[in-house]
């Protein structure tokens, strides 16, 4: 494994330990859901449901789909104050 | 027949990958649906795993990788989930159910582990989704659903209430298929709106009960149907209210004849009594003390104590106005916080001075106003009422530092904001020799910010931190304009009129029984007589 992730890694052994994963994915899904991006992705799977037919559609289907275009939906404000929150984190937890 | 509403936002999905369960209707993201609960799909693959000890084994997969709830569970989980052919801990990992291995889904290292181990089951360790490699897609068995959710809703009671999605309990459902009539909201429909026939001079009344029925909070409490009475007699105002808001819900669009609601404020009001114009200020100021004493806690507790009531009147209108007396001689700080339901701001052209302001101060860039044209602005108000003002020698405090009379300044912020904020502009002066009315042109901006005007402001500001940087990601004293009461005419006659959001930008003139879509421009250039805000961003508590 190369150094960098081996320091994503132990950034990540570090955020469950603690319970700051939980709480930032807390943090996320409140965000995603007060900008829309949660009803656009919805509508977006709608879409892919409605092309695959109910009956065929898998999970695999949804995410090979709609994962790209919600990678870029999620706007730069949620970006960054996620990553001001981490950056928080680790300058707290110095250890690392 | 009553009404249930219920969002479409709500749906009971089941918690496993988001998928849907169910058919997918065509509809667009505001329609009102039927609930009903569909078997989840399960598959003949798991009978082999469903023997002996299965139920307790999957839990402990679930506590111990999945939704580890206790610290320890979770440095084991920090420490072992990562794939044990490659190391990495993104890409979608899964346990096998089968045996202790843990692999990436998205490199397709656990389908190798399932092809070649003949271990046809696997769980997602991000959101405890049962994939089958048989089927090829994620299943959804009944029984291990349940072990799922309960696992989950475990996990977050230890790290206390998080947000879960609405499901319907078997009375809700029984409701719903007893009540089979469904409305669809669009984003044109009217549903809300209608009109107040006047009964002699009582648009004053007229006035609130459109700016209040079109409350959001207050608006999904009543259509909810969460006030249980415990009044014996008929006079209970809380009641009406629910019953008025059945009316504004139920579609008619003829004008409802409030003669009801106008009895029992002259019962619960009687200083209201009578067929005169009455001011509707004190209107909404009476309305609301009747309705907060008719409520008990609607959680079931009574409400005893006047000042620490939990009915949704104190949840959604309640804020608390800090003052702050401070000694000139030992600057010593005696410290009180009221409780308001409404903020009433002096105007200029009223015989109370109003301090001329530097012009973009505190807080004016921030709500988007121009000084250009020299109007007054809310955010104006706002500074007056929050500045610190000088008690003058003749009204000298006792203050308890120096144990004697001395001058002292006073001033006024916001400890807490409500949930509504009402901002009442003085436009009508009584006092010994005048009775006139202020027609002063105040503009409001359509969204509020309300952090230069808080306690915690004013402390950093006295902590040197003149520069007040805004911080983008606290949205806690961001609200909205939904209402505005307006009054034209002179103190002897004039008649009331509300401006009413209804959908994200679309407003309507509510005149007694007549209403009319209005424009934007036409709520702002108003002269504004009582302001309804409402917070942007609701947290959980």
């Amino acid at each position: 494994m190369s150094k960098d992730s081996q320091m994503r890694a132990a950034i990540n052994q570090k955020l469950i330990e603690m319970g700051e994963r939980e709480r930032l994915k807390e943090l996320l899904r409140a965000k995603l859901v007060e900008c829309g991006w949660k009803d656009q992705l919805k509508a977006q799977c709608k879409d892919v449901i409605k092309e695959k037919g109910l009956e065929h559609v898998t999970v695999e289907d949804l995410v090979t789909e709609v994962t790209p275009k919600g990678r870029a939906l999620v706007p730069d404000s949620v970006k960054k104050e996620l990553l001001q929150r981490i950056r928080a984190f680790l300058a707290q937890h110095a250890t690392l | 027949m009553k009404l249930i509403y219920v969002s479409a936002n709500e749906r009971p999905y089941t918690d496993g990958c988001g998928i849907l369960t169910g058919s997918i209707h065509p509809e667009d993201n505001n329609k009102l649906v039927a609930v009903t609960t569909m078997s989840p799909a399960g598959c003949p693959h798991v009978n082999g795993f469903k023997v002996d000890n299965w139920k307790q084994n999957l839990r402990v997969i679930y506590q111990c990788f999945v939704w580890s709830g206790s610290a320890e569970t979770r440095k084991r989980k920090a420490k072992s989930c990562i794939c044990h052919m490659c190391g990495a801990h993104l890409n979608r990992l899964h346990s096998c159910l089968y045996c202790v291995f843990f692999a990436c889904f998205a490199k397709k290292h656990i389908h190798e582990h399932a092809k070649s181990k003949r271990h046809n089951l696997a769980i997602d360790l991000l959101y405890g989704g049962i994939y089958c490699f048989m089927c090829q897609d994620y299943i959804y068995d009944k029984d291990m659903e349940q072990i799922a959710k309960e696992e989950q809703r475990k996990a977050w009671k230890m790290q206390g209430e998080k947000y879960s999605t609405w499901e319907p309990t078997k009375r809700e459902l029984e409701l719903l298929r007893h009540n089979p009539k469904r409305r669809r909201i669009t984003s044109n429909c009217t549903i809300g709106l209608r009109g107040l026939i006047n009964l002699g001079n009582t648009c004053f009344m007229n006035c609130i009960v459109q700016a209040l029925t079109h409350t959001p909070l207050l608006r999904d409490f009543f259509l909810s149907d969460r006030h249980k009475c415990e009044m014996q007699s008929n006079s209970c105002l809380v009641c009406e209210m629910s019953q008025l808001f059945q009316e504004f819900y139920s579609g008619h669009r003829s004008p409802h004849i409030p003669f009801r609601l106008l009895h029992l404020v002259w019962t619960h009001a009687r200083h209201l009594a009578g067929y005169e114009q009455q001011d509707a200020h004190e209107f909404l100021i009476a309305a609301l003390d009747v309705l907060h004493r008719h409520c008990k806690d609607d959680n079931g507790k009574k409400a005893n104590n006047p000042n620490h009531c939990n009915c949704i009147i104190d949840q959604i209108f309640t804020g608390g106005l800090q003052s702050d007396v401070t000694c000139q001689v030992c600057h010593g700080v005696s410290t009180t916080i009221d409780p308001f339901w409404d903020i009433s701001l002096d105007l200029p052209g009223s015989s109370t001075p109003f301090w001329p302001l530097s012009p973009g101060g505190d807080g004016s860039a921030l709500n988007g106003e121009s000084h250009t044209t020299g109007a007054t602005t809310l955010t104006d108000c706002l500074r007056r009422f929050t500045r610190p003002e000088h008690l003058g020698s003749s009204a000298k405090i006792k203050c308890s530092g120096c144990h004697s009379y001395q001058e002292s300044t006073k001033q006024l912020t916001m400890k807490k904001l409500p949930i509504v904020a009402c901002f009442h502009l003085k436009r009508f002066e009584h006092s010994a020799k005048l009775r006139r009315k202020i027609t002063t042109y105040v503009s409001f901006p359509l969204e509020l910010d309300m952090t230069p005007f808080m306690a915690s402001s004013k402390e950093s500001r006295m902590n040197g931190q003149y520069q007040q940087t805004v911080d983008p990601f606290n949205n806690d004293n961001k609200y909205s304009l939904f209402a505005v009461v307006n009054h034209q005419g002179t103190l002897e006659s004039g008649h009331y009129t509300t401006f009413i959001r209804q959908h994200k930008d679309q407003w309507f003139k509510c005149d007694d029984a007549i209403i009319t879509k209005a424009s934007i421009k036409d709520v702002l250039d108003s002269e504004g007589y009582l302001l309804f805000y409402h917070k942007q961003f609701l947290e959980y508590e």
